[in-house]
């Protein structure tokens, strides 16, 4: 970096490294597992004990950390019905079942299961964020394909290109969803799961989340091939003409010229398609698969909390927020070429 | 729990669908049955309360398949509840009027705009503060359903444990598999839907082990498809329906538990179960 961009980023640096080094001291001081879980109730711990030795254990503990604060929550299900909760903070433990103290808690608990902490990649804002990053990276690759069958002179190739684009975005996502996950494997039988073999236990999820993500890469292809095809015909038509007279080949000049020119043109369309794509990756509930959406609305129905939508909204705008910012990024770096 | 089965029973009904639909004429000939028996003498209500002479007044959420539902008419309501309520005035000597009324706020309205409610209610500890139940005219269990070439024994819930069970969302079955995995009790891989039809789908291609599911939904899946069996049912906790009264109408619920003791001695409750959700109870 220069020295000028340095002076001129030297306050955000700053602001930035405070804002880690507090959480880091904050991630230090907040009291651990242990402190938390010996604050149980004499009566709580003897059915804790009880469960030790049971077929049928009726204690729920859950243990949230979440970078700067942890939470801890112990319910029992069943006839004697008891729940005792708690938030660890600044070395300290704080009981959490009532007043704003028990709003801490939901939210801590709340943003640990949307974001899908502790649980495998197929789960939460993990999810999210997995499928559509590899749903627009797929996408853009076969989007440029079949932008350049599309424009291509071959009529075979351009008309199946039409095809496909026509088929992908004429349906809805949600059906192809569901034509991929239960139609496909229905009549060709094979299950998804069967990918991963028997012995993986989560080999219902990774193979719900293949069949997702092939579904959208499919359909974001179509999207992305009209975002590509639009990019390389707003290339002014002189420079194909001045490549051909220097002797370049189609795919020279495809290569060479045209396609690292359309690239700036294509990111804003990119990073639309992309925005767009993280929020349709809801649709997964269709599927049994949980991402932020999905999460957020079970813990609404099952709890009947409407705070839960305010850590939802967040976490949508920090992941928005980071990668608008990375596409900024691309963007800049690509326009040296116009 | 109504509303969480309702999706339950909606997907359900579409299985039965056309069968449901196109056998009005036996459904109408099933209650026929029931006037004519009334040729015995009605069961004395005098020391019922009821709003106006000679009917039973019934406020029911029409809309719950197969439970209560709308003919192809659009006015004209059918369904299990339909059948035993009309079945019960019937031994009571009474007309039924059904009054289709709106799920919430439907129990402010006994006693006030009708007399009983008869609309998949479970009777519920809570509920039983504010009103008075008949006697339970269906049980309704959680089912562990398997293919049905699957040798797997499933004698009890901890027996899934390691299995992927598929269920549907926020429906008792949920609840209680949700519990057996976070209290540790055994070690599942919850597959949850949104529909209940998503289960079996996932159940027949192979992509989870089980479905764990409300029995009335598992029996009418049991007899529309050969794919499936019933493994085990969880008979410790069930579930019982019951027909809502108003608190101190003794009377009216003495009445009532007599006719469906009668309807019951008789097998109409069991012909009109197995009518409305196939397999034997």
């Amino acid at each position: 970096m220069k020295k000028a961009e340095l002076k001129k980023h030297s306050g955000k640096i700053i602001t930035a490294a405070v804002i880690i080094l507090i959480c880091i001291i904050l991630g230090i001081l907040k009291p651990g597992r242990e402190a938390l879980m010996t604050q149980t109730s004499p009566e709580m711990q003897k059915m804790i004990d009880a469960d030790a030795n049971s077929t049928r254990k009726r204690v729920t503990v859950t243990y949230n950390s979440l970078f700067i604060i942890n939470y801890a929550s112990l319910s029992t299900s069943g006839a004697n019905v008891m729940s005792e909760r708690y938030v660890g903070f600044l070395g300290k433990v704080y009981p959490a079942d009532e007043g704003a103290m028990k709003v801490v808690g939901q939210m801590v608990n709340y943003t640990y299961r949307m974001l899908g902490v502790g649980e495998n990649l197929m789960h939460g804002a993990k999810l999210t964020i997995t499928l559509t990053t590899l749903t627009v990276l797929f996408g853009v690759l076969l989007g440029t394909l079949l932008a350049l069958g599309k424009i291509s002179k071959k009529k075979i190739l351009s008309k199946l290109s039409g095809a496909y684009i026509f088929f992908f975005r004429g349906t809805p996502l949600l059906i192809q969803i569901f034509v991929v996950y239960f139609t496909v494997p229905g009549i060709f039988g094979f299950a998804w799961r069967d990918l991963f073999g028997v012995n993986d236990a989560e080999a219902v999820y990774k193979g719900a989340f293949v069949a997702a993500l092939i579904a959208f890469a499919l359909n974001s292809g179509a999207y992305c091939a009209e975002i590509v095809r639009s990019a390389i015909q707003s290339i002014d038509k002189g420079q194909f003409e001045a490549a051909k007279a220097l002797g370049m080949s189609y795919g020279q000049t495809m290569t060479r010229i045209i396609i690292p020119q359309s690239i700036r043109r294509m990111i804003p369309n990119v990073s639309n398609e992309f925005i767009m794509v993280l929020k349709d990756a809801s649709l997964v509930f269709a599927i049994s698969l949980m991402d932020i959406t999905t999460v957020s609305k079970n813990i609404m129905t099952s709890e009947g909390s409407y705070l839960v939508f305010i850590p939802a909204l967040v976490i949508y705008l920090v992941i928005t927020a980071f990668f608008g910012f990375i596409f900024d990024k691309i963007e800049k770096k690509f326009s040296v070429y116009e | 729990m109504k509303k969480k089965v309702l999706t339950l029973i909606c997907s359900a009904v579409m299985l039965f669908g056309l069968s449901a639909c196109g056998d009005k004429v036996e459904t109408a000939q099933t209650q026929d049955t029931a006037t004519t028996q009334e040729s015995k003498p009605a069961i004395d209500i005098s020391a019922a309360t009821l709003m106006s002479d000679g009917v039973l007044n019934v406020g029911c959420e029409v809309g719950y398949p197969p439970f209560e539902d709308f003919a192809e008419d659009g006015t004209t309501p059918k369904g299990y509840d339909v059948d035993i309520i009309t079945a019960v005035a019937d031994k009571l000597g009474l007309k039924v009027n059904i009054i289709n009324t709106a799920w919430d706020g439907i129990f402010a309205g006994i006693g006030v705009n009708y007399d009983v409610v008869c609309s998949a209610v479970t009777i519920t500890p809570e509920r039983q503060e504010t009103m008075i139940f008949s006697t339970p005219y269906i049980n309704n269990y959680q089912a562990v359903v398997l293919l049905k070439d699957d040798s797997k024994q499933v004698n009890s819930f901890n027996d899934l444990d390691g299995m992927s069970i598929a269920l549907q969302k926020e429906t008792t079955s949920d609840i209680l598999m949700s519990d057996y995995k976070s209290t540790g009790t055994i070690d599942i891989q919850i597959v949850a839907n949104e529909k209940v039809t998503s289960c079996f789908t996932q159940l027949q291609n192979g992509e989870v082990d089980a479905v764990v599911v409300d029995s009335t939904v598992a029996d009418g899946y049991i007899n529309s498809s050969d794919a499936f069996k019933i493994v085990y049912e969880d008979q410790s906790e069930p579930e019982q329906f019951g027909i809502a009264m108003a608190p101190g109408n003794e009377g009216l619920q003495a009445a009532i538990n007599q006719a469906l003791k009668e309807l019951e001695d008789e097998g109409f409750i069991k012909e009109t179960y197995d009518y409305w959700f196939g397999a034997a109870q």
